[in-house]
């Protein structure tokens, strides 16, 4: 058959049972949907990380020689070692940092968990604001926008009250829990009530040899190491994804099936004016396809709109954007191979069947 | 040589386990430009017969050779082609592809062929203009009567101009007014180039029509005095898909009743003993018998015409016995 004879048929059957159609490609729609959005969070955790880690403007980090490199869970070293790393070769300038997941109280709301930093004035990655002002002092914090304080709200972590002076925005670690900046001084308080301990040396250049205990991470080994951390919680995601991809494809299968059904007789027919059982099969994959790939384009525009149900931080990648439409015609063809034994089973003499 | 000819065709069906023959050595032969009748009421292998020439189903037994070309023997390729190219079909429920319009369904056999869709646009404007729905165009068949559906169903059998079409009890669905259009435009269509082939129980058509083929002669209904039969033990007195006009009583001896089953086995139905009958539905209801009859021992046997039994036996009819 001609494929414009097969696309003819095709488009007219599709226009004639446009309802069905609709009702099939708006649930589909809603999961591939879901399925960008799964990617999202995937990949929003890796780019957290990312905008964290980056954002303290370091070319390494010295850490314990027995810690993770997990930024939020560092094993503490004495506060002395970061004049010791500055005096080391090959190191520009040192700056000493403290990462420790804490839980701050908001006067009226419930426990917020937050990721205290504490740096000293001046020193790497203080400049984190992007509204107000940064960091000056003891008592002062930016927090991330996520946190829902403005500049002057107060709250407190442990026995520290401190006063917001600067928002910032994409900073968060753990899946979405807000960064609080604060002075080295105060971290030290909240979170080793008040020892000389520090999480890590920022920095630049990078350091030939090392006083005993400690070594040199890249930055980018930190942020892998802190995304194992995460690996549970991202493969359950990537698993969910897959069972997203199987509903969409029930759903389309569904649809085929039963129109597929109702055109037992066009199919009988069909074949009986000499269409082969493979022509038959183009059509339904022709259409399963359509369906799928209009699901999928619809499925952009949503997932635009689904982002703020979620509490994490969604990224979706632009590779997920590209994967989508091929995932849809692989669906599209598999839900068509649902409804091909009835392609294939059509008896043309039916076609006589008064 | 015949342009069509059918030469002791067979069909055998599977139905539910036994076997049916709705068409047992047929013969027959026709010419081009000939407007072929097929009648007899249902069941009688019209639509097998039909379905066999299309090349939609294979015969058991026998040849069908239209323009030198054995049917029966196509495969593949070759049937498609056939179904394609050789012949145009009119289907009894119209079969129009409910999403397509009057246009674009009698567009189907052309696309299925590989032909341009501006040609085969043009192709099926000529035919509906010809079949008179110029102005229907573009309706859907839900928006059209049932006599301009079949009249859209002829223009798509006709579109790549076969020189073979067959309609299957084409005024079946259609009012007195709209069966005098379509059996006119068969008549019509049947010219030198193209055979119309149309089966029937409305036996208006045998007056247009150059053959009328009768797929079930009429039993014999002239009246006999009882002929008795003897048979020896094991001989078949009638077989499964037979035609007859008489009604067995048993004076001596006993009979099997048996069916043929599809794997080529038999099913004993029953034994019929002396002072019995058997095979009274089949002439009664003018059917083929359903069941074949073969003496069990030595029997002697009174055939008796419909019209004599009934005087015998009065309270018939019971249950069927070998029809």
């Amino acid at each position: 058959m001609g494929d414009a004879g097969v696309f003819g048929i095709t488009v007219s059957d599709l226009l004639f049972r446009k309802r069905q159609f609709l009702i099939a490609i708006g649930g589909a729609a809603l999961v591939f949907a879901m399925t960008l959005l799964l990617a999202g969070l995937a990949a929003g955790f890796s780019v957290e990380i990312n905008a964290t880690v980056q954002s303290f403007g370091a070319d390494a980090w010295v850490v314990a020689n027995a810690s993770s490199a997990r930024v939020a869970s560092l094993t503490p070293i004495v506060g002395s070692a970061a004049g010791r790393v500055a005096a080391s070769p090959g190191v520009r300038h040192a700056s000493p940092v403290i990462i420790v997941p804490q839980t701050a109280s908001v006067a009226g709301v419930p426990p917020v968990s937050v990721n205290v930093i504490g740096l000293p004035i001046g020193g790497l990655g203080t400049n984190q604001a992007t509204q107000g002002t940064d960091v000056r002092g003891s008592g002062e914090a930016v927090v991330d926008a996520t946190m829902g304080l403005g500049i002057g709200k107060a709250f407190s972590v442990g026995p520290r009250t401190f006063t917001v002076v600067g928002v910032t925005s994409n900073r968060t670690l753990l899946g979405g829990q807000p960064n609080v900046y604060v002075t080295l001084g105060d971290a030290r308080t909240t979170a080793f009530r008040g020892a000389d301990l520090i999480s890590a040396v920022l920095v630049t250049g990078i350091p030939t040899a090392l006083p005993p205990g400690l070594t040199v991470r890249s930055n980018q080994a930190i942020e892998e190491s802190s995304l194992q951390q995460m690996s549970a919680g991202i493969s359950s995601i990537n698993n969910s994804k897959v069972f997203m991809a199987a509903i969409a494809a029930i759903i389309v299968a569904s649809l085929v099936y039963v129109t597929a059904l109702e055109r037992s007789r066009d199919f009988a027919v069909l074949k009986a004016l000499g269409a082969s059982s493979a022509t038959l099969f183009g059509g339904l994959a022709l259409q399963s396809s359509i369906v799928a790939l209009v699901a999928a384009l619809l499925a952009t525009v949503l997932a635009q709109f689904m982002t703020g149900v979620f509490q994490q931080p969604v990224s979706i990648p632009s590779s997920a954007y590209l994967i989508l439409p091929l995932v849809a015609i692989g669906i599209g063809l598999l839900a068509s191979l649902i409804a091909l034994r009835r392609a294939v089973s059509a008896d043309p003499a039916q076609a006589f069947a008064g | 040589m015949a342009q069509l000819e059918v030469r002791d065709l067979t069909m055998e069906f599977d139905s539910g386990g036994y076997i049916v023959r709705p068409l047992d050595k047929l013969t027959l032969e026709a010419e081009d430009g000939e407007l072929i009748a097929l009648l007899g009421p249902s069941g009688c292998g019209k639509t097998t017969l039909l379905s066999c020439l299309a090349g939609l189903l294979t015969p058991t037994s026998g040849t069908i050779t239209f323009q030198g070309t054995d049917i029966g023997s196509l495969t593949g390729a070759a049937v498609a082609e056939h179904r394609q190219n050789t012949v145009g079909v009119v289907f009894q429920a119209f079969n129009l592809l409910a999403s397509l319009s009057a246009r674009k369904n009698v567009m189907v056999p052309l696309a299925l062929a590989g032909v341009g869709r501006r040609e085969a646009g043009r192709r099926a404007d000529e035919l509906l203009e010809r079949v008179a729905l110029s102005e229907r165009l573009h309706h859907l068949p839900r928006q059209l009567s049932g006599g301009q559906q079949q009249r859209v169903a002829i223009a798509r059998a006709l579109v790549h101009d076969p020189p073979l079409v067959l309609a299957d009890e084409p005024t079946a669905h259609l009012d007195h007014i709209q069966v005098e259009g379509i059996l006119l435009l068969m008549r019509e269509l049947a010219t030198a180039g193209r055979m119309v082939v149309v089966s029937t129980h409305d036996d208006r058509i045998t007056h247009i029509a150059d053959r009328v083929v009768e797929l079930v002669p009429n039993a014999s209904t002239a009246e006999h005095e009882p002929v008795e039969i003897c048979l020896a033990a094991g001989e078949i007195l009638f077989e499964q898909g037979d035609r007859g006009n008489l009604v067995y009583v048993i004076e001596e001896g006993s009979v099997e009743i048996f069916r043929e089953r599809a794997d080529r086995g038999e099913e004993l139905l029953t034994v019929v003993g002396a002072g019995n009958y058997f095979g009274e539905i089949g002439p009664i209801l003018n059917l083929p018998r359903s069941a074949s009859a073969r003496a069990a021992e030595p029997t002697r046997l009174s055939a008796l015409t419909v019209r004599t039994f009934r005087k015998r036996f009065p309270s018939t009819v019971r249950e069927a016995r070998a029809g």
